[in-house]
């Protein structure tokens, strides 16, 4: 039997309780009255703390404790929550993320510092008007049964902590049902089976025993029973006297322990039905995937050359499932892009404060998913746009005041799936790009003539040339011209493109189309010559023939009249010197990014091809027309044509015969 | 791990018996009382236990019972161990065999 680690497990907590501390300041920032955020912070500290003193995280818990001490007093209403105190806490819980990530390291210094910030932060809050002393409550005698769900061990839940929280709220009689711990041989010694039966007799309302099991509440059993109300407190609880008390008050249940085990058992059934799976095992049940459909090509070609029938029916079963068996293994990979999106709530937060211009971030279709893989590379490209974004392309609120535009700018941050891929689009309402000063910069830098003529599109993509910067001052935030041209390399190697919409005094939009997955693609099988190239089907439009009478008549032009619309084409085998004559009907399959749109002439359309993407080796990276290599059923490699590279090179090979008149 | 002899012996635990490293400690009983008609567990005088440690001693018990096999503790839970019990509702209502196996005693003092 097998384990898993329980530090890891707590590193994936950790991490995603960090992540919903962080969602919950943030809103809290935008509304400092939310007491439902100011709860699920304070539950998510507590629970972080608890879990870091379990698994050792002893420099966590102690340094998160102050944390939680500071919200605990904002729900108790002893200090307001201010836009001061949650910037303490988002500092403070970067640093929480640090130590969670290096406990060994030297933290000492930062948690002082940021432990005094923080302290600063709840002072300077001042104290909230707090109610008059009230004459002390009579007390109560509760009855109390709970179990934790079996896996709060190993998600670092703490009985013990909780146990001294209900002896802190009164006289406290608390025996641990052990009924339920299974033999050695079948326990899993990290699932807790223990439950506990508790007499409790406190002057505290009912609220602070739920509060003590506040961050665990939605996973676990608890009924409370209220068993009768004391003028005062007996000294200790006899046993005796707790025995007998249930028999007078079992019918005073409260509603929320009555309706306690409903959403109880639903939260389990949900639980019951997910199954957390370390990335590194869907990757290597995607690479499992992938030989197989290569082994099924090879099976499908060696039926289709036999005259044995039963081969082929076996080979069709085989093919149908193996198709059915990389569906399902795509839906698996694929995420929301909402975790994505998240972080640049933080970011924005932050980038506003460093700038001092209001900003609001706005995003939409966080429920698109994507390979898990495409969202990992696609972080690093949009924190450089964003900060971009935020940094050049929004004014200051008085420079937007005087505009006519309200005073705080907006970034718009969207995901949509069109056709095999997703489209990212960040758009902000700022100034725009200067038209002008990218292609001054862009001929003083030696990028491209004095007076080149150029698209738009074709000026605006010169930014993300590296070194490009038309920003008179370094900030920061950017500025410098690192990074847009990480943003146009990133995208490349994911085989995605960049589209670019600007106008003056309105403001800019960025859109990154990309595949949406990297591992296995619908391809368009075809020859040039005597090697065979595959094209992802995504960007194929249409296949058309390109007569004799047509190529001869197009030759030194290299254009296809499509619908009245003029299309520029590329003759593969001309691109890749095949050296071997043209086949008489030759093919043209016409492919597009956006709106560009290119022909490529093959020799053949062999047909459609399940294209299990293989990288290419070090010695052809920096090969730009294919994306990949892929292995065909007969053993045979075809290279995967890069259908942005070509349609670039189509696109300019267009503008010369423009400019050539 | 000190074996005395092949129908008695005494299993020498680590000093960390809390959730981070019980995994281990579980298969480590299990063979050892597989292996001895009577087990007797050892602790470190600097001891850390948790509740899993208490959970997983309780478990051994039902696994020796149920084998026919007897486990015991060389020494009445003391420190660390017993703060953990009390802390965790062990003490409280305790049985006769309960108290004899934690406390070495007849009864609950």
């Amino acid at each position: 039997m097998s384990f898993p680690d329980p530090i890891a497990v707590f590193r994936t907590e950790a991490a995603e309780l960090l992540e919903q501390i962080e969602a919950g300041l943030l809103d809290l920032n935008v509304n400092l009255g939310d007491k439902d955020q100011v709860d699920a912070v304070f539950r998510g500290l507590h629970t972080l703390k608890g879990s870091g003193a379990m698994f050792g995280f002893e420099a966590l818990a102690a340094f998160t404790h102050h944390c939680e001490t500071a919200f605990d007093r904002v729900r108790k209403g002893e200090v307001p929550a201010t836009h001061a105190l949650v910037t303490a806490v988002l500092e403070a819980k970067d640093h929480m993320r640090a130590l969670v990530e290096t406990p060994s390291g030297d933290h000492e210094a930062m948690s002082e510092a940021l432990l005094v910030n923080l302290r600063r932060a709840v002072d300077g809050g001042g104290d909230a008007a707090t109610a008059p002393a009230a004459a002390p409550p009579a007390q109560t005698l509760y009855k109390i049964r709970f179990s934790l769900p079996q896996n709060a061990m190993a998600n670092g839940t703490n009985p013990l902590p909780l146990l001294d929280e209900l002896r802190d709220l009164g006289t406290c009689r608390i025996v641990a049902d052990r009924s339920g711990i299974p033999s050695l041989d079948e326990l899993v010694p990290t699932d807790l089976h223990i439950s506990w039966d508790v007499e409790l007799l406190t002057a505290e309302p009912r609220s602070a025993i739920d509060d003590v099991f506040i961050f665990v509440m939605d996973d676990m059993e608890l009924t409370v029973e209220e068993i009768a109300a004391q003028a005062q407190a007996p000294a200790v609880i006899a046993p005796a006297s707790v025995a007998a008390a249930p028999v007078a008050a079992a019918a005073v249940v409260s509603a929320a322990a009555a309706s306690a085990p409903a959403p109880v058992d639903a939260k389990t059934a949900k639980a019951n039905e997910n199954v957390r799976v370390p990335a590194e095992k869907l990757d290597e049940l995607m690479d499992r995937v992938g030989e197989l459909v290569i082994a099924q090509s090879r099976l499908s070609q060696l039926a289709g050359g036999s005259g044995d029938l039963t081969l082929r029916a076996v080979s069709e079963d085989v093919e149908r499932l193996s198709g059915e068996l990389r569906d399902t293994m795509m839906v698996l990979r694929m995420v929301p892009v909402t975790h994505l999106f998240s972080r640049f709530r933080r970011l924005v937060h932050d980038l506003a404060n460093e700038t001092g211009k209001r900003i609001e971030l706005i995003t939409e279709g966080e429920t698109t998913e994507v390979d898990k893989s495409v969202i990992e590379r696609l972080a690093d490209p949009l924190v450089h746009l964003v900060r971009n974004s935020c940094d050049h392309g929004l004014e200051t609120a008085d420079e937007r005041l005087a505009t006519g535009k309200t005073e705080a700018g907006h970034i718009h941050l969207s995901a949509r799936q069109q056709a095999g891929e997703v489209i990212i689009t960040i758009k902000d309402d700022g100034r725009g790009i200067n038209k002008d000063r990218v292609r001054a910069k862009a001929e003083s830098s030696g990028l491209i003539a004095a007076n080149a003529s150029l698209t738009d599109q074709e000026l605006y993509q010169l930014i993300f040339q590296p070194g490009f910067s038309t920003a008179s001052e370094v900030t920061n935030l950017s500025g410098r011209g690192v990074g847009m041209d990480v943003v146009k390399r990133t995208i490349d190697a994911l085989r995605g493109t960049i589209n670019v919409v600007s106008r003056p005094g309105e403001g800019s939009e960025i859109s990154l189309a990309i595949p949406l997955t990297l591992a296995i693609i619908d391809g368009l099988l075809v020859r040039v010559g005597n090697a065979r190239y595959v094209i992802p089907l995504s960007a194929v439009e249409e296949c058309l023939e390109l007569s004799v009478e047509e190529d001869m008549r197009s030759r030194g032009r290299s254009f296809i009249s499509l619908r009245d619309s003029l299309v520029p084409f590329l003759r593969l085998r001309d691109l890749f010197r095949t050296g071997t004559k043209p086949d008489q009907f030759q093919k043209v399959v016409v492919i597009s990014t956006g709106s560009e749109r290119v022909g490529l002439v093959v020799d053949q359309i062999i047909g459609d091809h399940q294209t299990v993407i293989k990288g290419m080796s070090k010695l052809h990276h920096d090969v730009a027309t294919f994306s990949g290599a892929t292995i065909l059923g007969d053993g045979d490699v075809a290279l995967i044509l890069d259908v942005g590279h070509l349609v670039a090179e189509g696109q300019q090979q267009e503008a010369h015969l423009r400019a050539a008149g | 791990m000190n074996i005395a002899g092949q129908n008695e012996a005494c299993l020498r635990l680590p000093e960390n018996l809390t959730v981070r490293a019980i995994i281990p400690v579980r298969e480590d009983m299990l063979t050892f009382i597989d292996a001895h008609e009577t087990a007797t567990i050892e602790l470190a005088d600097e001891v850390q236990v948790d509740i899993s440690f208490i959970q997983i001693i309780e478990a051994a018990r039902v696994y020796a019972s149920t084998a026919g096999k007897q486990i015991t503790l060389a020494q009445p839970a003391s420190g660390a161990l017993l703060e953990t019990l009390r802390r965790s509702g062990f003490l409280e209502g305790m049985s006769d065999d309960d108290a004899k196996f934690w406390l070495h005693q007849g009864k609950i003092q």
